[in-house]
C-alpha cells in the first residue's frame, strides 16, 4: 500500500541545514500494524508527517496506494490526505469550541457526506467506540481518555486507508492508554492499516512490525511477538 | 456545513461576549455614519427628478466678468429673444424671492410664507399635480392665484377654494387652482400669482437685472446658438445703445466699461448642486458641506473596518489550532476561507442592522442639526444599503480570511505559531493609519471650533444688541417714506425707544443691490447700495472715520452727498477721498464721509464695496424700505416691547403681525450653518477616538497575550514589573507618534483649504496639533500600561508547562 523509495528531508533555516530522513526505504502492506520507534530527534515523527502527506519531502519517492505523492500539487495531496488517511495524535487535537459530535463529524462534512448519512455514521462509530453518552459534551468535559477515543472516532468515521498515530497513548495514564492500544489492537484485527510512532516499548508490543530509526535513518526492523495473559488482561477489565 | 459553522461561530461569540460586541459596535457606527452622509445626498439629489419637462428647461445666468454671476436678468431678454430666434419654444419670468405676507378670506387673516410670483406660463415649467383647476387655466390672469393644498385648508378650511377672493398685498385675487407639493423642488410655492407681470411691464425698458429667467428650447443642441443670440442682444440694446447716448465709440465704451456681460446656460436638472447663485427661492446645495460630510463618513468607515481587520488577524491565532485540525480532517483553503468570510457576513449583518436602529435613533437629532426633514427610507436607498453591506464584507472579510487559511497545519498544532513578518508590518501599517485618523479629526474638529467661535466673537463693525429690526409691510396708495416719517415720531414717544432710522437693507438676510460706481476715468467698481436715512450709523454703532455722517441739517444731503465705506474709498485710489465726485445710478454724487467697514454678509464673505445715500435721493429707493430699526434701552425690554407691539397693531398694521427680529440675532443666522457644522464634527470626532481606542486596547490585549510565554520566562529570569511594562508599551507609543507624523500633514493642508473660503478666518494655531498629540499619547499610554500591568500579574507556571 505505502511504497517509499530513498527518502530525504532537509530542514533549512537561514544558516544551518538539518538531515531530518537521509534516504529512507520501507514498505508497508494493507492490513499491517506497524511501529516506529527511536530516541528524540531520529526523524519519527517527521517520517510519519510526510507519509501523512502534511509535510514535503526534498527528494526520493513516496508512493500511497500506487500513486507517487512527492512532487503532488497541495490541492492533490490535501484531497488524497482526506479520502485515504485518518490521523490520531499525542495531544488529540480536538476543536474545543465544537462538541463531540461535531468534532467527529467534521471529516464527513469536508468529504461532502449528505446530512443524512452523517447522523447514522457518527451515531455509529460512537456507539463502538463507547462515547455515545458523550456525544453533546465539549473536550474540556472528557477525560484524557475518552478525548483520545473522540478523536480515534474522528480518525476512523471515513473509513481510511491507512491510520497514523502520533505517540496515541503519550498525555495518558496506564489504564487509558491501555484501553487505546487494546482499541487499535482491535481495528487491527477487523482489517485496518496501522503506523504508530512511539517511545514506549509497551504500545510497540501491540504491533506487528518495529522499525527502528536514528538520526534519520532507519537502524532495523523486527517482527514482534506477542504473550498475551488472557486470563489476566480479562481480569484486568 | 454552515450549521458547523454557526456553532463555532456562536460559541466564540459566547466566550467573547465583550469584544464582539466592541467590535460590532465599532463597525455598525461606522455603518451609521456612511448611512446618515447617504440620506443627506439622497435628498440633495432628488429634487426635481419627478419633473417630466427639466431636461427641456435651462436657466439663464449673467457673468458680469471678474467672478460675478448673478442669477438675476433683465426684463428685455425674454420677449426680445422670442422675436429674434425661432429656436425658443418659451420662456418664463419668476421672483427669486418667497414674500411672507398676509392672506386674508372672509376677515380670516394668515401670514403666509413662500409666497412666489412668475409668469402665467409657470406651470408648464413646473407642472404640479391639480387638485382642482388645470395647469392651463390657474394662472391665466392678473387676477388669478393658485394656491398649495395647505395653504388652501388654512384659509378655506372645508370650503372649496376656486372662484372665491382672497386679499393679498392690497388686492383682491381669485383662486383659480389648487395644486399639490408631494415631491421636492426648486420652487415650492404656497401660493403663486402672477404680479411679477406688472414689475415687467413697469421695466421693460430697463437692464437692471432683478428677475430669474428660464427658458424651454426647441432642441437641447440649440443651446450655443441661443446663448449668441442673448449675447448679441444685450451688446445691440444696452452697449451700443448707451454708447450712442454717451456719444462716444463702442470701442471707447468698452474700454470703460470692460466687457459687456455675458449669458451663461444652466441645465435646469442638477442645477441645485452647481455652487455659486441660484435663481430659485428654494436655495441651492451647500456642495462643499455634503462633500466633506461624504469625506468624513467614508474616513469613519474605513477606521472601524480597520479596525475590525485587525482584530480579525490579531484574533487569528487564537483560531489556529482550529483552523490547523480542519485543514487535516480535510478542509480546503477555500472552504476555510469560506468559513471566515461567513463570519464576517454574519457580524456585519448585526452591525447594520445595529447601524439602522442607531441612525433611526438619531435621525432628529441629525435633521435638527442639518435643518433638513430626511426619513429612513428610499429604493435607491437600500440599493445603496445593500452595495455597503458587500463592500464591507469584502473588505473587512477576505484579508482575515486569507490569512487564517494561510496557517500550515503542522506548524500550528506544534505551537510553533511563528508569526510572519509580513502580517506585523501590515498589521502595525494599520495601527499607525488609525492613529493617523485620529489625529486629523482631533485637529481638524478643534480648528472648525475655533474658526467658529472667532465669528461668533469678532467685532463686526457694528452693535447690534438691543437694536430691533421690525417688518414694514408697505400699504397701497402711501409712500413708504411719509409713512415711516409719521410713524419714527410716534415711536420716540414710546418708553424705552432710545433711537429710530430705518435703512433699505437687513443684517442676516441676503437681501442686497448693486450697481456700478464710477470715478473719473477708472473702471466701473460694482458696490452695494445702502439706502439710508439720518441717524442710522448710531443706532447701528457704525463708526465714520473721516468727514461726517448725513444730517437732517444739509439740505443736499438727501439728494446727491453720499458716504462710501473703506472698500469703496480705496477704489478711488485717492489720498483723500472726501469732497471727490463720483457717478452712480446715472447721477454725479460728492462724497462727504468714510465709515468704518462692517460685515453685512456672513464672515466667509470679503466686506464689499458699499455707498451710503438718502433714501430719498434717488425716487425708486423707498418702495424698498421694508424694515424700521428701533434702539431700546436694556431695562424693561418685555415691557417696551409690549407697548410697541400695541402700538404698530394699532396704527401701523392692522393685517400684518408685528414682527421683528434683534440685529444680532439676525446676523448670527450667517453663522448658525457652520456652529451646526461645527458641532457634527465634534461628535464624529469623539466617535472616531472611540473606534481608535478601542481597536488599540483590543489589539494590545491580543498581541500581549501572544507574548505570554515570552513574558513568563523573562519573568523567572527575574526582570521586574517596570522593566517589563516598559517593553511591552514600547512599540505602541513610537506607533503613536508616527501616526500623529503621518496624520497632520493631511490636516493642515485640508484645513488651510476650508479656512481658505472664509473671508474673515483665523490663522492655523499651533494648539490643537499639541493637544492631539498629547491627547493620544495619553490614551495610548494609559490603555497599554493597563493591559500591560495586568499581563505582568499572570501566573508564570501556566505558561511555562504548555508544550
Amino acid at each position: 500500500m505505502i511504497n517509499i523509495k530513498k527518502l530525504s528531508k532537509i530542514f533549512r533555516t537561514e544558516e544551518v541545514e538539518t538531515n531530518a530522513l537521509s534516504e529512507i526505504t520501507l514498505t508497508i502492506n494493507q492490513g499491517d500494524f506497524v511501529s516506529i520507534m527511536g530516541p528524540s530527534g531520529s526523524g519519527k515523527s517527521t517520517l510519519l508527517n510526510i507519509i501523512g502527506l502534511l509535510d514535503s519531502a526534498s527528494g526520493g519517492s513516496y508512493e500511497l496506494l500506487g500513486q507517487e505523492m512527492i512532487g503532488l500539487k497541495e490541492q492533490l495531496k490535501s484531497k488524497a490526505r482526506k479520502e485515504n488517511i485518518g490521523f490520531i495524535f499525542q495531544n488529540f487535537n480536538l476543536i474545543d469550541e465544537l462538541s463531540v459530535y461535531d468534532n467527529i463529524e467534521l471529516p464527513l462534512i469536508y468529504n461532502n457526506v449528505p446530512s443524512s448519512d452523517r447522523k447514522k455514521k457518527v451515531g455509529d462509530i460512537a456507539t463502538i467506540l463507547g462515547i455515545s453518552h458523550r456525544l453533546k459534551h465539549y473536550p474540556q468535559q472528557l477525560s484524557g481518555g475518552q478525548q483520545q477515543r473522540v478523536a480515534v472516532a474522528r480518525a476512523l468515521i471515513n473509513n481510511p486507508a491507512i491510520i497514523l498515530a502520533d505517540e496515541p497513548t503519550g498525555n495518558l495514564d496506564s489504564k487509558n492508554g491501555n484501553e487505546v492500544m487494546e482499541l487499535l489492537t482491535d481495528l487491527h484485527a477487523s482489517g485496518a492499516t496501522i503506523l504508530m510512532v512511539t517511545h514506549s516499548d509497551y504500545d510497540a508490543s501491540f504491533s506487528q512490525r518495529t522499525i527502528l530509526m536514528k538520526d534519520g535513518m532507519i537502524l532495523s526492523e523486527k517482527t514482534n511477538n506477542r504473550n498475551v495473559d488472557v486470563f489476566a488482561a480479562n481480569l484486568n477489565n | 456545513m454552515l450549521k458547523n459553522w454557526t456553532n463555532i461561530f456562536i460559541y466564540h461569540i459566547r466566550n467573547n461576549k465583550f469584544f464582539t460586541a466592541l467590535n460590532v459596535l465599532g463597525l455598525s457606527i461606522g455603518i451609521a455614519g456612511l448611512i446618515f452622509s447617504i440620506l443627506y445626498w439622497n435628498e440633495e439629489h432628488s429634487y426635481d427628478q419627478w419633473n417630466p419637462e427639466k431636461d427641456k428647461i435651462f436657466l439663464v445666468l449673467n457673468d458680469l466678468g471678474g467672478g460675478n454671476v448673478w442669477a438675476v436678468n433683465s426684463a428685455i431678454s425674454g420677449p426680445t429673444l422670442k422675436t429674434a430666434t425661432s429656436d425658443l419654444q418659451e420662456y418664463c419670468y419668476f421672483t427669486t424671492d418667497y414674500a411672507r405676507e398676509t392672506m386674508q378670506y372672509n376677515g380670516k387673516i394668515e401670514v403666509v410664507d413662500k409666497i412666489f410670483s412668475a409668469q402665467g406660463n409657470f406651470f408648464s415649467f413646473f407642472p404640479f399635480e391639480f387638485v382642482k383647476g388645470s395647469r392651463k387655466s390657474a394662472l391665466h390672469d392678473r387676477n388669478s392665484i393658485a394656491i398649495s393644498e395647505q395653504t388652501a385648508s388654512r384659509l378655506f378650511k372645508n370650503e372649496n377654494p376656486m372662484g372665491k377672493q382672497v386679499k393679498y398685498a392690497e388686492k383682491l385675487f381669485v383662486v383659480r387652482g389648487i395644486y399639490r407639493l408631494n415631491e421636492k423642488s426648486s420652487v415650492m410655492p404656497a401660493a403663486v400669482t402672477t404680479i411679477i407681470e406688472e414689475d415687467l411691464e413697469k421695466n421693460k425698458e430697463s437692464w437692471g437685472f432683478n428677475y430669474g429667467l428660464m427658458l424651454k428650447l426647441k432642441r437641447q443642441s440649440d443651446t450655443t446658438a441661443v446663448i449668441k443670440k442673448l449675447n448679441e442682444i444685450y451688446v445691440e440694446n444696452n452697449y451700443k445703445k448707451q454708447a450712442k447716448e454717451e456719444g462716444i465709440t463702442y470701442e471707447a465704451y468698452l474700454k470703460q466699461y470692460g466687457e459687456p456681460t455675458k449669458a451663461l446656460f444652466l441645465p435646469f436638472p442638477g442645477s441645485r448642486l452647481v455652487p455659486g447663485n441660484f435663481p430659485f427661492p428654494e436655495g441651492n446645495t451647500n456642495v462643499r458641506f455634503l462633500r466633506i460630510l461624504m469625506g468624513l463618513s467614508i474616513l469613519i468607515l474605513l477606521l472601524s473596518i480597520v479596525n475590525y481587520i485587525n482584530l480579525a488577524t490579531a484574533n487569528a491565532v487564537k483560531r489556529a489550532k482550529e483552523v490547523g485540525v480542519r485543514k487535516i480532517v480535510g478542509a480546503t483553503k477555500g472552504q476555510i476561507i469560506a468559513q471566515f468570510v461567513f463570519e464576517t457576513t454574519l457580524i456585519t449583518l448585526f452591525s447594520l442592522l445595529l447601524a439602522l436602529v442607531i441612525v433611526e435613533l438619531s435621525l432628529p437629532f441629525y435633521n435638527s442639526l442639518l435643518n433638513k426633514n430626511l426619513i429612513l427610507e428610499g429604493s435607491q436607498f437600500y440599493v445603496q444599503l445593500i452595495f455597503i453591506f458587500i463592500i464591507v464584507i469584502l473588505v473587512s472579510g477576505v484579508f482575515p480570511a486569507i490569512y487564517v487559511s494561510n496557517f500550515e497545519p503542522l506548524k500550528v498544532l506544534k505551537g510553533n505559531f511563528s508569526r510572519s513578518k509580513n502580517g506585523i508590518w501590515l498589521r502595525n501599517g494599520m495601527l499607525v493609519l488609525q492613529f493617523a485618523i485620529a489625529t486629523f479629526f482631533i485637529i481638524g474638529s478643534f480648528i472648525v471650533y475655533q474658526q467658529v467661535h472667532y465669528m461668533a466673537n469678532k467685532d463686526l463693525g457694528f452693535k447690534g444688541a438691543q437694536v430691533m429690526d421690525i417688518s414694514f409691510k408697505p400699504k397701497k396708495g402711501k409712500k413708504q417714506f411719509e409713512r415711516y416719517k409719521t410713524i419714527r415720531q410716534e415711536l420716540l414717544k414710546i418708553k424705552g425707544v432710545e433711537a429710530v432710522s430705518a435703512g433699505v437693507f437687513s443684517f442676516g438676510t441676503n437681501v442686497n443691490s448693486w450697481s456700478g460706481m464710477h470715478y473719473k476715468d477708472d473702471k466701473e467698481v460694482i458696490t452695494q447700495q445702502m439706502a439710508i436715512d439720518f441717524g442710522i450709523f448710531d443706532v447701528l454703532g457704525i463708526k465714520v472715520i473721516k468727514g461726517r455722517d448725513l444730517s437732517s441739517q444739509f439740505a443736499s444731503d438727501t439728494l446727491s452727498n453720499v458716504l462710501l465705506n473703506e472698500t469703496a474709498a480705496k477704489t478711488l485710489m485717492e489720498k483723500d477721498p472726501l469732497n471727490k465726485e463720483i457717478v452712480w445710478g446715472g447721477r454725479k454724487l460728492k462724497v462727504v464721509g468714510i465709515v468704518k467697514d462692517f460685515n453685512y454678509f456672513g464672515l466667509e464673505n470679503r466686506i464689499a464695496p458699499m455707498i451710503f445715500l438718502h433714501i430719498t435721493s434717488f425716487e425708486w429707493m423707498q418702495k424698498d424700505l421694508r424694515n424700521i430699526s428701533v434702539k431700546i434701552a436694556s431695562q424693561h425690554m418685555p415691557e417696551t416691547i409690549a407697548a410697541l407691539d400695541k402700538f404698530w397693531k394699532t396704527k401701523v398694521d392692522t393685517e400684518y403681525p408685528f414682527e421683528y427680529n434683534f440685529v444680532d440675532k439676525n446676523f448670527a443666522r450667517t453663522y448658525k450653518d457652520y456652529q451646526n457644522q461645527s458641532k457634527l464634527f465634534s461628535l464624529l470626532n469623539c466617535i472616531v477616538i472611540l473606534i481608535a481606542v478601542f481597536g488599540l486596547f483590543a489589539l494590545a490585549s491580543f498581541s500581549m497575550e501572544r507574548r505570554l510565554r515570552e513574558i513568563a520566562i523573562r519573568k523567572t529570569l527575574g526582570a521586574d514589573t517596570n522593566v517589563l511594562l516598559q517593553d511591552l508599551s514600547k512599540q505602541y507609543v513610537i506607533f503613536c507618534a508616527i501616526g500623529f507624523a503621518v496624520g497632520i500633514i493631511p490636516a493642515y493642508l485640508l484645513l488651510q483649504k476650508w479656512l481658505e473660503d472664509f473671508a474673515f478666518r483665523i490663522d492655523i494655531p499651533v494648539l490643537p496639533f499639541l493637544l492631539a498629540l498629547v491627547l493620544l499619547m495619553f490614551l495610548t499610554l494609559t490603555i497599554v500600561l493597563a493591559k500591560a500591568y495586568q499581563v505582568t500579574k499572570i501566573d508564570v507556571l501556566k505558561y511555562l508547562k504548555y508544550e
